[in-house]
């Protein structure tokens, strides 16, 4: 009460007026009032929600009118007025809000308002104008720079013309002039080397390169060591890579169940071969987004395109969720979050539970590209319990693929004589039935084969009997359920599963013309449960005795069972025993072996013949490769609006589109039944397009330099940075355009620029002659510390897989193969099973191949990128983090990797005919860090490697001194960075 | 503190302003270093009543109505068919299914001062019910174990988030240097893995050290690359001083640095945390009756009461959240009791006295004051049998987890489940409110505790979560 009352002398507030609220009631109403509705009462009270009891209390009429309990407030009357009531927490069967009451003070302010006469100035209108006005208007953000298309502009005219090597160096010299700023000194040529190798293909110029280069003094060597560099197909493996990280690429799903990906490599492939061959960028976005619906003309073509697609599937998908309506638009969702970061640099994921607070992205712009990939299949199905991608096969060429369809015919005729055996075999079997059950025939649980949880090991629910009457039975006995009590009674079967595997799971039961025909017996496996219906008047099929449930996955120790239950069943339900037999074991291990007549028999070895022959065929060609992919749904159609994102929360439905404010001339129409996918590519790929060449562009830049010219490479919205260089953006946008999106062209031309080639610190570059000579210049580093105006270049830190690569060259380990599969043990395992997780859980990273073949395992990663910032790889990332912590210098110290490599790298340096120590200590130091030691670090070099080992004998104590040399050359601050 | 013989006092004072912190950090020294290491320890948003963590996490989702949730109706109802709002059932086809109410399998009495209703599968937590705050009316989300632990630990079932010890991590730092501020112990690989330690889009340095994994025995438990083997500690000495020779040669080229300057510090950092950290999982410091206290050497409880031993010794040291975990790498991790509900005693025989012995250490220790320990699984179970059989599925609509310390009010029970223990009725807690609480306790508010990414601020709670003020002290 007293806090109300202090608002209302602070605003001076009288009595309502007749004539309608006044300006101090309305603003006691917007300042106390309105928050407190909108925080305890919206989320169940509003139009955005499922209105409860019918009640809306976000516009005046909602109270006014009222919800299933007539006007929940009167104006001046709180003893009338239900919310006053609610609120107070008195009423037994009226409290509000659920969950907690409000305080007591906010009681009070409530009470205040409605004596007040409810001053309340909310009605629909201004709820929809409110919400019209969520973020910027469409209008408005077609002003923003990044909607607007790039402009091409004439390179700038600059004071010091003889510096610029091209228009790049134009934009960026004339704005460092404007502040009266000149750039450095360009980089040593050693250093300059040293930064393309990396930057083009990742690894270190070898000493031989850079004393090539140096020697080289014609005025074109380094346009031709850059030539040279695009030419390698090492380059697609360097911005393959920077690609892989914005695609969020991986090869297990992680999230709640990881799933191995394992035929994810193959658009790691698609990927790195596509820099190599500079796919045009528009074809690029189009194959990885509608590739499947891409025209072709040969198989090649085809296969790529296919793979391409798994840029869809690759997600952290849950795929463990229980609601498969909810999964199903978690992916869609996560599509759009990736496409919208790695294509256009918006955070599109924003609008979808609303409107986007700060761009011009309304919820219905979301919604319409979602009814897109709503359209599209990513997952197997909505059905299973542990849900899946889709595989897609993928064709062969000519001759092969010709070759390869006569094989799987081959195959597919000889799997249906196999079952055409399996029948007639069991035909048989159940023929000689009668004669395995004879009365007084049992088994001892110890004579069969496999798990066997006889019936006196079942945990009972209900009322069961025991009984021997039918004297065939495994153990002592069987237990049916005396035909009552339906509903209420079960078994449960628990097997000690010693190791992990599939089992055919098999029940006994005792068959008679009393059972019932419909005994619903339950099997929880590691992927779900799964309920198979059994007919007991029938004789069991497996040697009279035996019939099977299917085979199923468990884990070891894990929580598997079978629950026999009679539930909905007319008859006895009866069960004697749950047999589980490896997977493998089955056919030499059916019970009906020993007792099976000679047809039988004969028919059993027909089977066995035919499997024997399969195996031989399966053999002799391998199985035609799938890749990861989508497909058009099986129902085309616009989406629902969902309101707060949830599924079961729809609004209107909105036509499948684009983006509206980055759609600049006509947006291509989607035909009513198809997804839309080709016109989405087509639309994110056009020039007219503001957002992609430009986002592209930026990326180029900033794996050359860094630092994009705007630094949040992956946000372009109004939340991101404004560009330092806009209109130098834009070039290169046009530039890419221009040049058929050459992303190639586009490196080249900014590797070229002197921008690129400028000495990356700033002391010595300002130092140098050439600066000095323009002393009227001020130093830049204290007016821009940040190197915005890019005065140099960026002194950078080796990212993780530089690092690994550069250790493995340097020890002589690295394996330069190209592309394929990297994974040991996946290929042939279901990617759905515990033996496919734990190729991930206990994987050992031994291989020594380039780091972009390193298994990206969402749930178990390298140690070494773990370290040194590779980052999340759940979510797109065009920008890495760059740190220097502790643990990378623990791991520099301790790893095991690093001393075994350092060993090797001793190894090496030792068995180098002809060298004195100082001219390893001289190799070394180029190796590592691409230069010469200087005297002093020579002499400190010498003076550790020469000094006796404390342990061991005299070579292997050499050794030894050498490895340690080697480790610490990786250790030492300089092997961080790139200059 | 390593200092070496051919460096003069003059010269490591040098050294130290140029950022070696060759002697012990101490005035502008260790300002200076503070501000370089993200890890240093921050003030919170306001006076904390508690300053560090230590969550048990009972993987695979104890049975609340086994234990902490008294409910007469289910022994009155046993065995009767009725219908429920099962929320697997619900997930999958939008229905409900009709189910057999099973009685607890544990006797009910009560305990303690408080007279709190705890059931005999926890013997010796039973006997420190007036120590902790039990929630009895929790609710989350996910009906999957993979869902729902990552929910309890990031508060989202399948966003990309942030661990809730790496938020602590990020809003507190760590109040020794030498040691990671958020450790995981014997983390499993499975249900979401390293995200439930994981930084997401915070800086990496906020991630959680995993020592020791799920399988794994804790005797083989250590912090990562705190050695190297293949040298004696002379030879590392011997070859850290050359890692210092070289890179002040280096340093030479390009002098006052910053980025070098950090590469630097972070090696002797790293150095200290080598001659420090492993002492802190050393237990041969420790009483007989300390250990005996967790149950170690006793095979029942010696795995996990050594979890719990190390919990109490990183905390000690300044490590600001740890995570123990009664986990394994499977599917269906420990506590998930489809079918065979007694199983649940093993589990608890493994881990109560440990617990037990945990809250006694940390108390006679002045400890509990300012840790909290939080206890729980992922969701609750069913108080009826899953498909009519002997087991219980998940429930996530209401359950009850437990605090202790920190300010949490001592020998309280708060909240309260329906008739059956099936859904939470009364003072409701959502998984995000006790995330909020927890925060609040340790300083943070956690609608303040943001991180800016993709344009937008992030926090561990989302738009939700409120302080529940009522359980605190």
């Amino acid at each position: 009460m007293l806090v109300a009352g202090l608002w209302l002398a602070a605003f001076g507030f009288s009595r309502a007026s007749a004539a309608g609220p006044d300006a101090a009631a309305l603003e006691f109403f917007e300042k106390k009032v309105r928050p407190l509705l909108a925080e305890y009462c919206y989320e169940c009270h509003s139009a955005d929600t499922k209105t409860k009891g019918e009640l809306r209390l976000d516009v005046r009429d909602g109270w006014a009118k009222g919800g299933e309990s007539g006007p929940a407030i009167t104006p001046g009357d709180l003893e009338k007025s239900l919310v006053i009531k609610a609120v107070r927490y008195t009423d037994r069967d009226l409290k509000m809000p659920p969950k907690q009451p409000l305080a007591p003070e906010e009681v009070a302010v409530l009470e205040q308002w409605v004596k007040l006469g409810a001053p309340d100035p909310r009605t629909e209108a201004t709820l929809a104008a409110a919400k019209k006005q969520h973020g910027m208007s469409i209008e408005e953000g077609r002003k923003f720079w990044s909607f607007r298309p790039p402009q091409k502009n004439a390179p700038p005219a600059v004071k010091d013309s003889s510096w610029p090597h091209g228009e790049i160096d134009r934009f960026v010299l004339a704005k460092l002039e404007e502040k009266n700023l000149h750039p450095v000194a360009d980089a040593e040529r050693a250093t300059l080397l040293r930064r393309a190798y990396y930057d083009l293909i990742g690894l270190p110029p070898t000493p031989e390169q850079t004393d090539a280069f140096l020697a080289d003094k014609r005025p074109d060597a380094f346009t031709r060591v850059v030539d040279e560099l695009l030419a390698s197909p090492h380059f697609g493996e360097r911005w393959g890579r920077h690609w892989l990280d914005v695609t969020r690429f991986a090869e297990s799903s992680g999230g709640g169940r990881t799933l191995l990906f394992k035929d994810a490599w193959r658009f790691r492939d698609y990927v790195i071969e596509s820099f190599n061959r500079d796919t045009p960028f528009d074809q690029f976005i189009a194959e990885q987004i509608a590739g499947d619906l891409l025209p072709h003309t040969s198989a090649e073509q085809r296969r790529r395109q296919l793979t391409a697609t798994a840029f869809l599937s690759l997600g952290p998908t849950n795929y463990e969720e229980q609601d498969k309506g909810a999964l199903r638009m978690d992916v869609v969702d996560e599509q759009l979050d990736t496409l919208g970061k790695a294509f256009l640099g918006l955070t599109i994921g924003c609008a979808r539970c609303h409107d986007h607070k700060f761009d011009p992205l309304p919820a219905k712009d979301y919604y319409a590209m979602a009814g897109i990939l709503r359209s599209t299949r990513t997952l197997f199905n909505y059905t299973d319990n542990v849900a899946r991608w889709i595989d897609a096969p993928l064709p062969m060429d000519g001759e092969k693929e010709v070759a390869l369809q006569a094989h799987e015919a081959q195959v597919a005729a000889l799997k249906a004589k196999i079952d055409a055996a399996k029948a007639e075999a069991k035909k048989m079997l159940a023929g000689v039935a009668d004669e395995t059950t004879r009365p007084g025939k049992r088994v001892a649980v110890a004579e069969l084969p496999g798990i066997v949880v006889d019936d006196t090991e079942a945990k009972a629910v209900g009322a069961w009997t025991h009984s021997i009457f039918s004297r065939s039975f495994v153990g002592e006995g069987y237990l049916h359920d005396a035909n009552d009590a339906k509903g209420e009674k079960t078994l449960t079967f628990v097997p000690k599963i010693a190791k992990a595997g599939r089992y055919e799971v098999r029940l006994a039961y005792v068959p008679s013309t009393n059972r019932t025909t419909n005994a619903p017996v339950t099997v929880f496996h590691a992927d779900g449960e799964d309920t198979v219906t059994v007919d007991e008047t029938e004789t069991p099929p497996i040697g009279g005795r035996f019939v099977s449930l299917g085979k199923f996955r468990f884990e070891k120790d894990g929580a598997g069972f079978v629950l026999v239950s009679n539930t909905g069943t007319k008859g006895i339900v009866n069960a004697d025993a749950v047999q589980f037999i490896p997977e493998g074991e089955v056919a030499t291990s059916d019970t009906a072996s020993k007792t099976e007549s000679k047809e039988a028999r004969a028919a059993n070895s027909k089977v066995k013949s035919l499997e024997a022959e399969m195996k031989k065929l399966a053999a002799a060609a391998p199985p035609r490769a799938v890749a990861m992919a989508v497909r058009e749904e099986d129902e085309i159609g616009d989406t629902k609006i969902h309101i707060r994102g949830s599924i079961r929360n729809l609004g209107e439905k909105v036509p499948r589109g684009f983006i509206t404010v980055a759609s600049i001339g006509k947006a291509p129409a989607i035909p009513e039944k198809e997804s839309g996918r080709r016109e989405l590519a087509a639309w994110i790929g056009s020039p007219e397009n503001p957002l992609t060449a430009r986002v592209m562009a930026n990326r180029v830049w900033h794996w050359l330099f860094g630092v994009g010219l705007v630094r949040t490479t992956d946000n372009f919205g109004t939340t991101g940075e404004a560009p330092s260089h806009p209109e130098l953006l834009d070039h290169l946008a046009v530039r890419l355009v221009e040049h058929g999106w050459s992303v190639k062209k586009l490196v080249r031309e900014v590797v070229l620029s002197r921008t690129y080639q400028l000495d990356s610190n700033a002391e010595r570059g300002t130092q140098s002659a050439e600066t000095v000579s323009r002393s009227e210049f001020r130093v830049p580093s204290s007016i821009d510390p940040e190197n915005r105006l890019l005065w140099r270049q960026n002194r950078r830190r080796l990212d993780a897989e530089s690092i690994r690569d550069t250790v493995l060259s340097v020890s002589g380990e690295l394996k330069l193969d190209f592309g394929g599969p990297n994974m040991r043990g996946a290929g042939a395992i279901d990617a759905n099973t515990t033996a496919a997780q734990n190729t991930e859980y206990t994987y050992v990273y031994a291989d020594t191949r380039r780091s972009v073949y390193t298994p990206a395992f969402r749930n178990k990663r390298l140690e070494l990128f773990d370290a040194f910032d590779f980052g999340d790889i759940n979510a797109p990332m065009g920008r890495r983090n760059e740190s220097t912590v502790a643990p990378q210098a623990l791991f520099m110290l301790n790893h095991p990797f690093v001393i075994e490599q350092s060993g090797k790298a001793a190894e090496r340096a030792l068995g180098l005919p002809g060298k004195d120590d100082a001219a390893r200590v001289d190799r070394a130091y180029r190796l590592t860090l691409g230069r010469w030691p200087t005297d002093a670090e020579r002499q400190v070099a010498l003076n550790f490697v020469q000094s006796p080992a404390s342990e061991g004998a005299a070579d292997a104590g050499r050794q030894k001194m050498w490895a340690q040399f080697y480790q610490m050359l990786f250790a030492s601050v300089d092997f961080r960075f790139l200059n | 503190m390593f200092t070496s013989s051919a460096i003069t006092r003059r010269s490591a004072l040098k050294k130290t302003a140029c950022g070696f912190g060759y002697l012990a950090l101490a005035g502008l020294a260790a300002q200076r270093a503070a501000a370089a290491n993200p890890l240093a320890s921050r003030a919170p948003h306001f006076q904390p009543r508690a300053k560090r963590v230590i969550f048990l996490f009972m993987a695979g989702g104890v049975s609340h109505v086994d234990s902490y949730d008294y409910k007469p109706r289910l022994y009155k109802d046993d065995g009767k068919m009725m219908d429920f709002a099962d929320q697997r059932n619900i997930a999958k086809t939008g229905m409900g299914s009709t189910s057999r109410v099973m009685k607890p399998l544990w006797d009910f009495k009560q305990r303690g001062q408080n007279g709190a209703w705890v059931s005999d599968l926890f013997p010796h937590m039973a006997q420190h019910t007036d120590d902790y705050c039990v929630v009895r009316s929790l609710t989350t989300e996910g009906v999957a174990h993979g869902p729902a632990t990552l929910f309890l630990h990031t508060g989202s079932t399948n966003f990309i988030r942030p661990s809730m010890g790496s938020w602590v991590s990020y809003g507190l730092g760590t109040e020794n240097e030498n040691l990671p501020s958020f450790v995981s112990l014997s983390p499993s690989m499975g249900n979401g893995g390293p995200r439930n330690y994981g930084t997401a889009f915070l800086p990496p340095v906020f991630q959680g050290t995993p020592v020791g994994r799920a399988g794994q025995p804790a005797t083989e438990a250590t912090i990562r690359n705190l050695g190297n083997a293949s040298l004696s500690e002379k030879e590392q000495r011997k070859q850290f001083e050359l890692l210092r020779a070289m890179n002040d040669e280096q340093l030479k080229r390009t002098p006052g640095d910053a980025e070098f300057e950090a590469v630097i510090n972070s090696y002797e950092l790293a150095w200290r945390m080598q001659h420090n950290a492993p002492e802190v999982l050393d237990f041969s410091k420790e009483s007989p009756a300390t250990l005996a206290l967790y149950g170690i050497n006793d095979k029942v409880t010696d795995n996990f009461g050594r979890q719990c031993l190390m919990a109490r010794r990183l905390c000690e040291s300044g490590v600001r959240y740890v995570q123990v975990s009664y986990s394994d790498n499977s599917n269906n991790p420990a506590w998930d009791q489809h079918s065979n509900m007694p199983k649940h005693k093993e589990h608890a025989a493994a881990v109560d006295k440990p617990i037990a012995g945990l809250l006694t250490d940390l108390k006679q220790r002045g400890l509990l004051e300012d840790t909290i320990v939080w206890w729980g699984g992922e969701f609750g179970r069913t108080p009826y049998a899953e498909k009519n059989g002997t087991g219980r599925d998940h429930n996530p609509v209401g359950f009850s987890q437990w605090i202790a310390g920190g300010g949490f009010k001592p020998g309280f029970v708060y909240g309260a489940t329906d008739e059956f223990g099936h859904f939470a009725v009364e003072n409701k807690v959502h998984m995000h409110d006790l995330h909020a609480t927890i925060l609040h306790q340790l300083g943070l508010n956690h609608e303040k505790l943001t991180f800016r990414y993709d344009g937008r601020d992030f926090r561990l709670t989302d738009v939700h979560g409120h302080v529940v003020k009522d359980v605190l002290a």
